[in-house]
């Protein structure tokens, strides 16, 4: 992106009532490719927005956040941690470091070798949990990374990251048994988290109190997805509901382009996102579902899987996989509430419980 | 349920609705697909509605046709005593006493020729006026739009208190609807172009003829149909400019999306909406008007997406 773009880009969220005129705050966030290797370019339109957002008076004048999700591998040089230390207070930087080594270099290797980045990625690990105490990593599944989930997540634990985000890819990836071997390593992780006390202090998003009920057609009816509630720009100067609806994004369909820094956005573009619900786009086994809360879509699959060009058609490749999943979860919450009320903790527990987030993007 | 099956005779068939005919070369309809479209209406037991090009067919043509109960759309220059609808293509020829005509107009078009609706509406069964720019509808041009209807309803008012029933789809049709009537397209309607392909409505035809959705060999396939059906349109099931043609073409132009309405399509159904409930406060300050239906309800927004976000 150029910063001529990227200034437009500012100028009209800055200016732009349709979009932005109720929030409170905004977070840029940056992705690549790997940000950071822009960390000069991000550095200097983070400076033009804080200038900007001062001069005009802007509510989000120190009201913002940046984000940045990193591979980590530039994480120590000079010109990163410079970067980090201008922005400290406005900034959460997210490694994703996706677990134990071989999980890791199955997915992240360098392109020209072919060589897994895990040892590169772990020297910078402690330097960025001093910079980010609280911060949790957020790591995907996929058919190929079963067998590695537990020794996974214990791993990241054992690195001190505190909490993981973790979901499976909502794309149709999956193989015969796959939900199976899934139920079988949530089961053993339940068990190790239990057993191990992790649960005093760690969490993993794949535990929740909230998933596995059956939900209302008319009070729990939102949509799960914030696609059109974001804001996407890339690097042309193209809005996007959300990056997924970019070219580079979709398997077989036409990118979703719904404005661009010189013309706005076309609010006819936005309207189908900011009325989309649940039931208008599930099937009716997801409405007769008695396990279907926690059960997440992502917009952009919805669209790139569907058989026309809509977003009102929900993919359902997960299915198997929530309900392994919830499976374990009901194991894993009876287990341990057992054990809390057996020692008379859970009542210390529930007040002090660590907190994960459903993040699934 | 499918209950109408349109069959576009001629690639340069008439548009009665939002679309252009685009295609300019005569491409008549195969007499075997045509007797096929016919057999399959019957069996699927829907109505046929013939749609005609501006040219006289051969005499075969129209015996097959009348193998079928069915209604005609035809242009005027090819109206017979049989045609149901018939398409006008601009101001200066009179409908035909009686008769149920369609006129496609722009909006300033229309705006200019107000006079020429309240004549016609005199002497014609029922008019539907077709706005062919809707997606360029502007704020001012609402504030116009609703300054005319507003004169154009005393027009129609004058017509009732003369002991007649003007039919005009702008203004009387949502007085006299108690739920959503709109197209169709998708779901109680489907179209047969000429080369023996279905298609959601004529529009799609003309936009990409790749856009089929089945033929007449292996049946009509919609993928997504139940996006066609209303209860599947967040913005339209909450809705009640009832009248509104709810066009599953300009949703998909303007938003990408056949079941979303664009603000513009809208604003333009409410703005008829609200000048109706004008006429019908008008005519009832008189006597008694329509007595079984309600009156219409005082809203205070013209885009019916401001009221499911607020």
């Amino acid at each position: 992106m150029s910063f001529l773009t990227a200034k437009k880009a500012i100028d009209y969220i800055l200016t732009s009532s349709l979009f932005f005129g109720r929030q409170k705050a905004v977070i840029l966030d940056f992705i690549g490719g790997e940000p950071l290797l822009e960390v000069e370019l991000i550095d200097k339109i983070c400076d033009y927005f804080k200038l900007q957002t001062y001069k005009k008076g802007h509510k989000w004048f120190n009201a913002y956040r940046i984000n940045l999700t990193t591979n980590g591998l530039n994480y120590h040089t000079r010109k990163v941690r410079k970067f980090i230390e201008k922005n400290i207070t406005h900034l959460s930087i997210t490694i994703t470091i996706d677990g134990n080594e071989i999980k890791h270099d199955l997915n992240r290797v360098y392109k020209n070798s072919g060589k897994g980045s895990y040892k590169n990625v772990l020297k910078n690990i402690p330097l960025w949990l001093q910079d980010f105490k609280d911060i949790g990593t957020k790591v995907t599944i996929s058919s190929a990374d079963i067998p590695y989930i537990k020794e996974s997540v214990l791993h990241l634990y054992s690195l001190g990251i505190h909490e993981v985000n973790i979901n499976v890819v909502f794309e149709d990836v999956w193989q015969p048994g796959d939900d199976k071997r899934f139920e079988d390593q949530l089961m053993q992780l339940a068990d190790a988290i239990i057993d191990g006390e992790y649960y005093k202090d760690f969490a993993c998003s794949f535990f929740s109190e909230q998933i596995g009920k059956p939900l209302d057609p008319e009070l729990e009816n939102q949509n799960w997805c914030g696609a059109g509630k974001m804001l996407s720009v890339d690097a042309a100067g193209n809005f996007y509901p959300c990056t997924r609806f970019a070219a580079y994004s979709l398997r077989e369909k036409r990118p979703i382009i719904i404005g661009n820094v010189h013309d706005g956005i076309d609010k006819n573009k936005l309207r189908p996102f900011l009325t989309l619900d649940r039931t208008t786009q599930s099937p009716a086994k997801c409405l007769e579902c008695e396990v279907a809360s926690g059960c997440a879509w992502c917009q952009g699959e919805n669209y790139d899987a569907a058989d026309t060009p809509t977003i009102y058609q929900r993919a359902t490749a997960i299915c198997l996989m929530h309900k392994a999943r919830v499976r374990a979860n009901n194991y894993y919450w009876n287990r341990l509430f057992r054990k809390l009320e057996l020692e008379g903790e859970r009542e210390h527990w529930e007040d002090n419980k660590p907190q994960s987030n459903e993040i699934i993007c | 349920m499918l209950q109408y099956m349109i069959i576009l005779l001629d690639d340069t068939s008439t548009s009665f609705c939002h679309y252009e005919t685009t295609k300019t070369e005569r491409n008549l309809i195969s007499l075997d697909n045509l007797r096929k479209a016919i057999r399959l209406a019957m069996i699927e037991n829907v109505t046929a509605q013939m749609v005609y090009p501006a040219y006289e067919l051969p005499q075969e043509y129209y015996e097959v046709i009348n193998t079928i109960d069915h209604s005609d759309i035809a242009p005027l220059e090819q109206k017979n005593e049989n045609s149901d609808v018939i398409v006008l293509k601009d101001w200066q020829y009179n409908p035909p006493k009686g008769c149920v005509a369609v006129v496609r107009a722009t909006l300033a078009a229309l705006l200019e020729h107000g006079e020429v609706v309240n004549e016609w509406l005199k002497t014609v069964a029922r008019l539907n006026v077709v706005i062919t720019d809707v997606d360029t509808f502007t704020d001012d041009d609402q504030k116009q739009y609703a300054d005319f209807l507003q004169k154009l309803g005393k027009g129609v008012e004058q017509l009732f208190m003369n002991g007649l029933s003007p039919q005009l789809n702008l203004l009387t049709d949502r007085m006299m609807l108690t739920s959503m009537n709109n197209c169709g397209a998708g779901d109680t309607c489907i179209t047969l172009a000429p080369n023996g392909k279905f298609y959601i409505c004529p529009a799609f035809y003309y936009e990409n003829p790749d856009d089929n959705v089945g033929d007449l060999e292996q049946g009509i396939n919609i993928p997504n149909k139940q996006l066609y059906k209303l209860g599947y349109a967040p913005i339209c099931r909450e809705c009640d400019s009832w009248h509104c043609k709810r066009c599953v073409w300009l949703n998909r132009k303007l938003t990408l999306e056949v079941n979303t309405p664009s603000h513009e399509q809208c604003v333009m159904a409410h703005t008829e909406r609200n000048a109706s409930r004008q006429l019908m406060v008008s005519i009832r300050e008189k006597g008694i008007f329509l007595p079984d239906k309600e009156l219409i309800p005082e809203i205070d927004y013209l885009d019916p997406f401001n009221k499911i976000k607020k």
